[in-house]
């Protein structure tokens, strides 16, 4: 499953770490999520969504058909 | 603080698969539950060495206290897994995956070897101890979380 999570942090300056010690998780966790080696658990993307401050639609994509907010087509 | 501006890039890169062997890698929670179950299983294992050379040398001149002896390195090994049991539970969703998906590898290959080993025993393979396929369980399990981490880990490329 795509997602965001990379963007939004880069929006944010934040580091890996710095997201996993905020959601209780590992920096690891954070970085296969990211990198969509591993989909998270629904409390897990539920936190992410709340850290971030998007909802949980706007940062994955379960189709995996990219980053909707990268996508110019909408 | 989470607020403080910081190069995101920093700290992205995974860690190599066999990061986990150490524990800067884990949480702090997974760091204490860690510790304490690796203090049953090495209070477990040393009972049982010093129980197994005690009832072998001392049995009969023990007893009845040899029964209680027998007893201690169960006790331990019943908190040993308590306490892995707990490390579990409240593990890093992402270990635990790890952790399940090994634990699956090496319940699955003891319980195949277990059976499949007598029809090779029949077949004329050297008898094995009854707890041999403990030891490939063990092996197993390492070899799983050694693949899952991998998987999961990206074996260290970014």
């Amino acid at each position: 499953m795509k997602n965001r999570l990379r963007v939004l942090r880069a929006e944010r300056a934040w580091s890996q770490a710095e997201v996993a010690e905020r959601l209780g998780v590992s920096r690891q966790t954070i970085n296969a999520v990211e990198t969509g080696r591993y989909d998270p658990s629904l409390p897990l993307a539920f936190g992410l969504a709340r850290l971030f401050a998007h909802p949980i639609e706007e940062i994955f994509d379960p189709d995996g058909a990219g980053p909707r907010a990268e996508d110019p087509a909408g | 603080m989470i607020d403080s501006p910081r190069n995101p890039e920093a700290e992205t890169a995974p860690a190599p698969w066999w990061a986990w062997c150490g524990t800067r890698e884990l949480t702090a929670t997974d760091r204490r539950n860690l510790r304490r179950f690796n203090f049953w299983a090495l209070a477990w294992m040393a009972a049982w060495v010093a129980a197994t050379f005690a009832v072998r040398f001392w049995g009969e001149r023990l007893g009845p206290a040899a029964w209680l002896l027998a007893a201690v390195p169960i006790l331990l090994g019943v908190a040993a897994i308590v306490s892995y049991w707990q490390f579990l539970r409240h593990a890093d969703e992402l270990l635990r995956l790890i952790q399940l998906e090994a634990l699956a590898l090496g319940f699955g290959s003891g319980a195949v070897f277990m059976v499949s080993y007598r029809l090779l025993e029949r077949l004329g393979a050297p008898t094995l101890d009854t707890s041999d396929p403990l030891l490939v369980m063990v092996v197993a399990w390492a070899i799983g979380q050694w693949l899952a981490a991998r998987r999961y880990m990206g074996g260290g490329r970014g």
